[in-house]
C-alpha cells in the first residue's frame, strides 16, 4: 500500500514537472535517405528540420508545445516504408507523419495510418489514389500539399489553349506509365473544353523506346502548334531533340513536372523555348527567404528545390493545424487539417478540399527554358472552362 | 507519299545502327556458334570510353573515337578470356557459353553503374546533327554520316575477311573450328581477334547511339533488336545480318508510322517468330543442326 502511494506521489510530481516545462510532440518524417531517391529524401529532411526550428522559435504552436522531428529512412522501397511507419506509430508514438514524396509509397502506407488514426501529409505524391481510395472515398487521415495529376493536366490545357493561344495540340505519351496516361487523359478532356483540338495522339513504351522519329514524322504531318509531353525527363529530352532534327523548328513543347535539369545534357539548345508546369520555381521571388536560410544552415544549394520547398511548407501546414486544434491530439489535428482555409504558405496559399484532401485550386508554376535554364515564367490558376 | 519516304529514311538510319551491332553478333556466332548477349556491354563500354576520352582530349573525336574502338575491342577480348575460354576448354556445349554471356552482360552493365553512375550522359556536340532539307523530306546530317561510316566499316571488314591471311583463318574457322585448329591455326588467338573485331564494331555503334540518343548503362538493351535482325538475316552470315537489320529498321518505322506506334515491337518479335517457324536459318544463314 505504501509503495502504491509512493508511486502515485512520484507520478503526480513528475506530471507537474512536465506541465510546467514544455511538452515535446513527435512528428515522423518518411523519406528515402539511401537508395535511388536519396538526394530528394535528404533535402526533404533538411528542409523539414529547418522549418521545425523556425516553428519552435516562433510561437505558432499552442503554449508549451514543441515539435521534435523523427526522420525514418524507407530506402527507396515500399516494404521498408511500411515498417518505418509502423515503428513511428507504435514505438515513437508520433502525432503526425510528413512525407513521403512518392505516390506509390504513400498508397502503400495509407491503410496503416488510417487504421491507426495518425494524419499524414504527402509532399510530391501527385497520384489521386494517395488521398482517395479505389472506391472514390476520401482516406480520412491522408493529405497532400502538392497538386494532383488531374489538376496538372488541367493547368497544362488551360495554359496552352488560353494563355499561349495554341489551339492545335499533338500528344506523345508513354503507354507503360500511369502518370503519363493520367496526365494525357486530363489534358485532352480539358483542352477540348478550352476550345483546343487534338490533331495527333501517339504513344511509345517508356524505358524501352529511345527512337521517336516514326511518331514525330506522323505528328509533323498534322502540323500542331504545340506538342504535349506528359512523360519523364529522358524521353522528353530525346523527343525534343529528335523533333528538331526532323526539321520541326517552330512547334512549341510543353510538359508536366517530369522536367529535370539533366534534360539539358541530352537535348542541349533544342530545349530552349519550351514550357513546363511545375509545383514551384527556384527563382520565384517569394521563395528567396527559404533558400537563404537553407544555404546558411547547410551550406548547400538545395538543388532538389521542389522537394525542399514542399517539405518545408508541409511542416508549416501541420503546425497551423496543431495551432487551430489547440492540442497535439492526432484526431484533432486531422480535423483541423481538413478545414485548412486560405493558409498563406511560402510557395502558395492553401485550402484543403474536405472531399479529396487535395489542395483546392492551387497556384501552379510555369517554367520557361531560356539561356540553358528553366526560369520562372508565370503563376497560374486555371479558370473553369 | 512524302511521309512514306521520310519513314523509309528513318528506318534505314535506324537499321544501319542495328547492322553494326548485328554484324558483331554474327561474327562471334559464326566461329563459336553461340549468341553473345554480352555484346551490348561492349557497346556501352565503347560509349563510355569515348565520353571520358572526349573530356580528356579536349573534344578531339578522332583520338577519343580511336581509343574507344580499341578499348571496347580489348574489353571484348578480356570478356572472352575471363568468362568464355574456361568453359570452351571444358565442354563443347555452347549452351553454357550462352548462359555465361547473359551473366557477363549484367556484370558489364553494373560495372558502369558503379563507375559512372546511373545518370544519363550526352557526348559533347562533336558530331553535327543538324537537319538537311530536300524538298519536303528531312534528313539529319548525322544519319547520312552514320550510313556512310557503317558502309565503310562493313566494307573494311569484308576486305579483311576476304583478302588477308587472318581473314582466311576466320573464314576457315567459321567453316569448322576444330579442323582449322588441326591445320595449325592458333585458335585462341583467332577467337581473340574475332572478339576484338566484334567489340570494335560495337563501339562504333555505341558512339552513334550515344550521340543520337543518350549514354547510360542500360543502353546495351537495344542490342536485343539487333539480335533479332541477325537471326532474321541468318545468324553467322554477315551479309544476312546487314540485310536483316535494314529490313527490321524500316519495318519498325513503317509500323510505328502507319499502323500503330505500340505495335512496333510486336512486328519486330513477330518477324523473329515467323523466321524461326518457316526459315530457321534466316534469309542467308547456313544450315546447322543445333542452334542456341
Amino acid at each position: 500500500m505504501k509503495k502504491v502511494l509512493l508511486l502515485a506521489v512520484c507520478l503526480a510530481l513528475s506530471a507537474a514537472g512536465l506541465a510546467s516545462a514544455e511538452t515535446i510532440i513527435k512528428v515522423g518524417y518518411l523519406a528515402a535517405l539511401t537508395g535511388d531517391w536519396a538526394a530528394y529524401g535528404q533535402t526533404e529532411v533538411k528542409a523539414a528540420q529547418l522549418a521545425v526550428e523556425e516553428i519552435n522559435a516562433s510561437g505558432i504552436l499552442p503554449k508549451g508545445l514543441k515539435i521534435e522531428l523523427v526522420p525514418y529512412d524507407f530506402r527507396s522501397r515500399q516494404e521498408d516504408a511500411v515498417n518505418a511507419v509502423r515503428r513511428m506509430i507504435e514505438q515513437d508514438k508520433v502525432v503526425a507523419i510528413v512525407g513521403a514524396n512518392s505516390s506509390g509509397v504513400n498508397i502503400a502506407v495509407a491503410p496503416l495510418v488510417n487504421r491507426a488514426g495518425i494524419p499524414q501529409i504527402g509532399t510530391v505524391s501527385t497520384n489521386p489514389r494517395v488521398t482517395v481510395d479505389e472506391k472514390g472515398r476520401v482516406r480520412p487521415y491522408s493529405f497532400r500539399i502538392c497538386f494532383t495529376d488531374p489538376y496538372q493536366g488541367k493547368v497544362l490545357a488551360y495554359y496552352a489553349a488560353k494563355k499561349l493561344k495554341l489551339k492545335k495540340a499533338a500528344i506523345l505519351y508513354d503507354v507503360s506509365s500511369d502518370y503519363s496516361q493520367g496526365l494525357r487523359e486530363f489534358f485532352i478532356e480539358n483542352y477540348k473544353k478550352f476550345g483546343g483540338e487534338i490533331v495527333a495522339d501517339l504513344a511509345f513504351r517508356g524505358g524501352v523506346d529511345v527512337d521517336f522519329r516514326a511518331q514525330l514524322t506522323e505528328i509533323a504531318k498534322a502540323k500542331p502548334d504545340v506538342i504535349i509531353l506528359p512523360n519523364m525527363g529522358k524521353e522528353m529530352a530525346l523527343t525534343i531533340k529528335q523533333a528538331r532534327e526532323l526539321g520541326m523548328k517552330d512547334v512549341i513543347f510543353m510538359g508536366g513536372d517530369g522536367y529535370a535539369d539533366f534534360m539539358w545534357d541530352i537535348a542541349g539548345d533544342t530545349l530552349e523555348g519550351s514550357y513546363w508546369v511545375n509545383h514551384v520555381s527556384p527563382d520565384d521571388p517569394a521563395l528567396r527567404p527559404f533558400f537563404e536560410a537553407y544555404r546558411k544552415k547547410y551550406n548547400d544549394e538545395c538543388k532538389e528545390f521542389v522537394n525542399g520547398i514542399l517539405a518545408y511548407d508541409a511542416m508549416y501546414l501541420l503546425a497551423d493545424a496543431i495551432r487551430r486544434a489547440g492540442s497535439a491530439d492526432p484526431k484533432a489535428i486531422r480535423d483541423a487539417l481538413e478545414n485548412t482555409k486560405n493558409l498563406k504558405l511560402l510557395h502558395a496559399t492553401i485550402t484543403i478540399d474536405p472531399n479529396t484532401h487535395d489542395p483546392l485550386n492551387k497556384d501552379a508554376v510555369i517554367l520557361y527554358c531560356k539561356e540553358r535554364k528553366a526560369v520562372f515564367h508565370d503563376k497560374v490558376r486555371p479558370e473553369e472552362p | 507519299m512524302e511521309s512514306l519516304i521520310q519513314q523509309i529514311i528513318n528506318g534505314l538510319s535506324l537499321g544501319s545502327v542495328y547492322a553494326l551491332i548485328a554484324v558483331g553478333y554474327s561474327l562471334v556466332y559464326s566461329i563459336l556458334l553461340f549468341s553473345n548477349f554480352a555484346h551490348g556491354g561492349f557497346l556501352v563500354t565503347g560509349g563510355y570510353i569515348c565520353y571520358y576520352m572526349l573530356t580528356l582530349t579536349n573534344n578531339n573525336i578522332w583520338v577519343a573515337g580511336a581509343l574507344s574502338l580499341i578499348g571496347a575491342g580489348l574489353s571484348a577480348i578480356a570478356t572472352e578470356r575471363l568468362a568464355y575460354k574456361p568453359i570452351r576448354e571444358k565442354t563443347n556445349l555452347t549452351l553454357y557459353l550462352l548462359i555465361a554471356s547473359m551473366g557477363m552482360s549484367i556484370v558489364i552493365e553494373n560495372f558502369w553503374v558503379i563507375m559512372a553512375g546511373g545518370r544519363f550522359r550526352a557526348l559533347p556536340p562533336v558530331i553535327p546533327t543538324y537537319p538537311i532539307r530536300i524538298g519536303s523530306i528531312t534528313i539529319s546530317f548525322f544519319d547520312i554520316l552514320v550510313f556512310l561510316i557503317t558502309i565503310a566499316f562493313l566494307t573494311g571488314l569484308e576486305f579483311f575477311l576476304q583478302r588477308t591471311r587472318w581473314g582466311l583463318a576466320i573464314r576457315a574457322a567459321a567453316y569448322d573450328l576444330r579442323v582449322a585448329g588441326l591445320m595449325g591455326v592458333n585458335v585462341n588467338k583467332l577467337i581473340s581477334l574475332v572478339f576484338f573485331l566484334a567489340g570494335l564494331l560495337a563501339a562504333v555503334s555505341g558512339i552513334f547511339l550515344s550521340v543520337r540518343y543518350t549514354l547510360y548503362p542500360q543502353l546495351g538493351f537495344i542490342t536485343i533488336k539487333a539480335f533479332v535482325a541477325a537471326v532474321v538475316g541468318g545468324l553467322g552470315s554477315l551479309r544476312g545480318a546487314v540485310i536483316g537489320s535494314l529490313i527490321l529498321g524500316t519495318a519498325e518505322m513503317l509500323t510505328a508510322g502507319f499502323i500503330s506506334s505500340q505495335l512496333r515491337d510486336v512486328v519486330v518479335f513477330g518477324a523473329l517468330v515467323v523466321t524461326l517457324l518457316f526459315k530457321p536459318t534466316g534469309l542467308l544463314g547456313k544450315a546447322i543442326s543445333e542452334k542456341v
